[in-house]
């Protein structure tokens, strides 16, 4: 029974005259983190990450819960059900608070009435890159190339945020590619490595590898500015103006969750973003650390449900 | 030599005393998990992920990696104990493992498993030293169209997994397939068979059905009659293998380790193919087909040593290109994320130590395992001995923690129940649950290369007979068709399909 020995310490600290303390009381137990992917993912280890540096500097463990299914609403949803006291949070991403939503003609949840903001944590580039034989070397020339030819592209799946980056770059450069989904981003990749689809929009995290070692040629990352851990490769918005898609991971609580847990989630997630061994792995990962407050967050979600809107309606993909 | 000062590079890593003793707690772990029905490597990886954040990176991969084959190893024990195998490639043991046990074999079939499961796993680590670059280069070669051939041939095989009737056999890997449809599809993303709920999305779990159709319903069977059980512990006369039947293991395995060895370097699939081929081989070549399903020694030793091999030639398309075969190795990329290292062709040149550390110290956790396990046969058979109402509520616990723990998913469970009264029904009427469970796991990978393959063609099926590779799996498909449905041979047919005494 969780709430009465809350209550119970609550009225304990009331007793001993510490009445002002009561916010400072949270979390006086542990946490959970649901990652509504499976393990090994991008965000599944950003999100193992962060609970762990989280966890110490709430002076309480953060168990990580991942409850992947139905490209992230199955996690999101069961958060959005949870009690609302910040002992469950969720790490969403713009697959869960802004994609999902718009695709999903059931929808398991409200992204923005369900959910208290508490911190956008980072940015996740994606990348358009080639099998080095396709015989193009900018943009400009994929453009080129397709309008001459057909060509097709894998994606981590459909209605996933690579294929939504794929469909706008077409309405953008106003060309036809054909979208080869597949289960997940191994093997998209590993078919456009062996030169089976020759075109790929990828997390760069998931890329940067076969990047680096030239077995894939990096055309444009997706956004508005050049990737520091890829300075050399230009972004789509040099050749497109205005193009920019990214992923994102931020923690999210249940809608009516008490603002002094809002607030003591949002500073440790802030301080743990700050941790200059967090900062570095998440380098190493070209992400780029954001730690906003609730408000922001707020913002975000709002901004990119707007951006992805006409996206999705033009690309006409919907998903029961 | 290269290849020798690499290996010695390995082995001066992997034998340290720190590194040999994480992957002597991997492998225990394995060990551990594995002979625990239902709870897998996938969701022990997970949850050790975060621990790992402390080692040093080759320090945590050869623990990981340990973790995962020592599954494979302790995998097989609960299939030829209780019929409960705990992944795909455990399957086809429990088919003649578990006969093996019940006519007090028990000893012998563990016995077995383990030696060929080190013999494959020792041969498949060199295999992996020596040719992870140029092997890669053929895994990659596979496009959808091969893949699709690759699966056609599968399911034609499939139908040599049944040791009833033929019509029955057909039946389970249709009703398969049917049952690996449930999910979204993944080029329309229409949801197919799920009844409206989310909790279906991703399709059945795998662990759910396996651990449904053999498992529960075998303890729905036995709870009819408990007198299979005695027979089972009362007959035990020995613990290992008598000369003849070593002499007997020795073709099955070499068999066993070059079919896995091959299948598990193609990621997405090959790897859960490896098995369900040994099996088929040696039933092909066997001079007493009528023995498999009853209990044939080749039928465990085959099987057991290809999915061994296949686990360790997974890891050439994960460290050499960065690229998951399985979920497993999805985690170990994971792994690698965490620890700041790159997955992909890169790792093997700037991390030589580490990349071969992780090789040397699979042989190393190879010798660990058959140390650890050949003792301990004498205990698990113990086992056995441990009456009904104490052993059989613990495994439906053990099982349910487990499949639960894949996805933190309660309808996983409701699944569990349902297939085993599924495999309850299925054994009354007397169709056998390995072609189902091959349906369902090759179903998916069938519709979805083959979708893709006439996507990517623009609509033209002859991509499927003009691509080589594509066509040569077909060309072998057709051939053993022809070998099963040629009158002249319906003798020979006969022999393979159907139980002499039927």
């Amino acid at each position: 029974m969780p709430t009465i020995t809350r209550r119970i310490l609550l009225g304990t600290a009331l007793a001993l005259g510490l009445a002002g303390a009561a916010a400072a009381e949270f979390p006086d137990r542990q946490i959970t983190l649901v990652i509504p992917f499976a393990a090994g993912g991008s965000t599944d280890v950003v999100g193992r990450i962060v609970a762990e540096r989280m966890g110490q500097e709430l002076g309480q463990q953060i168990v990580v819960q991942n409850v992947g299914g139905a490209g992230g609403s199955l996690g999101a949803g069961q958060v959005a059900q949870a009690d609302a006291d910040g002992y469950t949070i969720l790490m969403g991403t713009v697959a869960t608070h802004a994609l999902n939503p718009l695709i999903l003609k059931q929808k398991p949840y409200d992204p923005v009435a369900d959910f208290a903001p508490v911190s956008l944590l980072v940015l996740v580039p994606n990348v358009l890159a080639v099998n080095p034989e396709l015989p193009v070397n900018t943009v400009q020339e994929l453009i080129d190339l397709a309008k001459q030819e057909p060509l097709a592209y894998a994606s981590s799946g459909n209605g996933t945020p690579l294929h939504l980056s794929g469909e706008l770059f077409k309405s953008m450069a106003g060309i036809q590619i054909d979208h080869i989904p597949y289960k997940g981003s191994g093997p998209a990749l590993t078919d456009v490595l062996g030169n089976q689809v020759p075109i790929i929009f990828d997390n760069l995290p998931s890329a940067s590898g076969h990047i680096s070692s030239g077995k894939l040629r990096a055309l444009g990352v997706t956004t508005a500015e050049r990737a520091p851990s890829f300075p050399d490769v230009p972004t789509i918005a040099e050749t497109l103006p205005g193009y920019e898609t990214y992923t994102w991971n931020a923690l999210f609580a249940p809608a009516g969750t008490p603002p002094e847990a809002i607030e003591a989630l949002s500073a440790a997630a802030q301080a743990t973003m700050a941790d200059p061994a967090v900062a570095a792995r998440m380098a190493e990962f070209s992400a780029t650390i954001v730690a906003s407050g609730p408000e922001e967050l707020a913002e975000h979600v709002k901004a990119e449900m707007a951006k992805w809107e006409p996206v999705v309606r033009d690309a006409n993909v919907s998903l029961d | 030599m290269d290849l020798l000062s690499n290996l010695a590079l390995g082995f001066s890593v992997a034998s340290s005393l720190e590194n040999l003793l994480f992957c002597l707690i991997g492998v225990l772990l394995g060990t551990l998990i594995g002979v625990l029905p239902g709870i897998g490597a996938t969701a022990t990886i997970a949850m050790l992920l975060p621990i790992t954040f402390q080692l040093e990176p080759v320090s945590s991969l050869i623990m990981l990696a340990g973790i995962y084959y020592g599954a494979q190893y302790g995998g097989s024990t609960t299939a030829i104990l209780i019929n409960m195998p705990g992944e795909s490639s455990s399957a086809v043991t429990a088919i003649d493992g578990y006969q093996m046990a019940r006519q007090g074999r028990a000893g012998t079939a563990l016995a077995t498993a383990a030696l060929g499961s080190f013999f494959a796993g020792s041969v498949a680590t060199f295999l992996v030293a020596i040719f992870a670059p140029p092997l890669t280069a053929i895994a990659l070669k596979f496009g959808a169209a091969e893949y699709f051939s690759l699966m056609v041939m599968g399911l034609v095989m499939s139908v040599a997994l049944a040791h009833g009737s033929v019509l029955k056999a057909l039946a389970m890997v249709v009703l398969g397939l049917l049952l690996g449809m449930v999910g979204t599809d993944v080029y329309t993303g229409a949801p197919r068979f799920t009844m409206g709920m989310t909790q279906f999305a991703d399709g059945l779990n795998f662990v759910a059905v396996a651990v449904g159709v053999f498992g529960i319903a075998e303890i729905l069977r036995n709870l009819e009659d408990e007198h299979d059980r005695q027979v089972m512990t009362r007959n035990i006369t020995r613990l290992f293998p008598t000369r003849e039947e070593f002499r007997q293991m020795i073709g099955p395995v070499l068999r066993g380790t070059g079919v896995g060895s091959v299948l598990g370097i193609l990621p997405g699939g090959g790897a859960i193919l490896a098995s369900f081929a040994s099996y088929t081989v040696e039933k092909k070549l066997s001079k007493h087909p009528e023995e498999f399903g009853k209990g044939a020694l080749a039928g465990v030793a085959g099987p057991e040593s290809a999915n061994n091999a296949g686990a360790q030639t997974s890891f050439i398309p994960l460290l050499t290109l960065g690229i998951p075969a399985n979920p497993v190795m999805a985690l170990m990329i994971g792994a690698m994320i965490i620890q700041g290292i790159v997955p992909g062709p890169n790792v093997v040149s700037e991390q030589p130590a580490l990349f071969w550390g992780i090789i040397a110290s699979m042989w190393i956790g190879n010798l660990m395992l058959v140390v650890l396990n050949l003792p301990l046969i004498g205990l698990w058979v113990k086992l056995l001995t441990v009456p009904y109402y104490v052993l059989f509520p613990i495994i439906m616990a053990m099982c349910s923690i487990g499949v639960y723990s894949v996805n933190s998913n309660p309808y996983d469970l409701f699944a569990v129940a349902f297939f085993g009264l599924l495999g309850y029904v299925m054994s009354k009427l007397r169709c056998e649950p390995a072609p189902l469970l091959l349906g369902f796991v090759l179903g998916p990978l069938l519709e979805e290369n083959l979708r893709r393959a006439m996507i990517l063609s623009r609509g033209d099926p002859t991509t499927f007979v003009t691509r080589p590779i594509s066509a040569g799996l077909l060309v072998l498909s057709l051939a053993v068709l022809v070998l099963v449905f040629l009158p002249q041979i319906r003798k020979r047919r006969d022999e393979v399909f159907t139980e002499s005494d039927a």
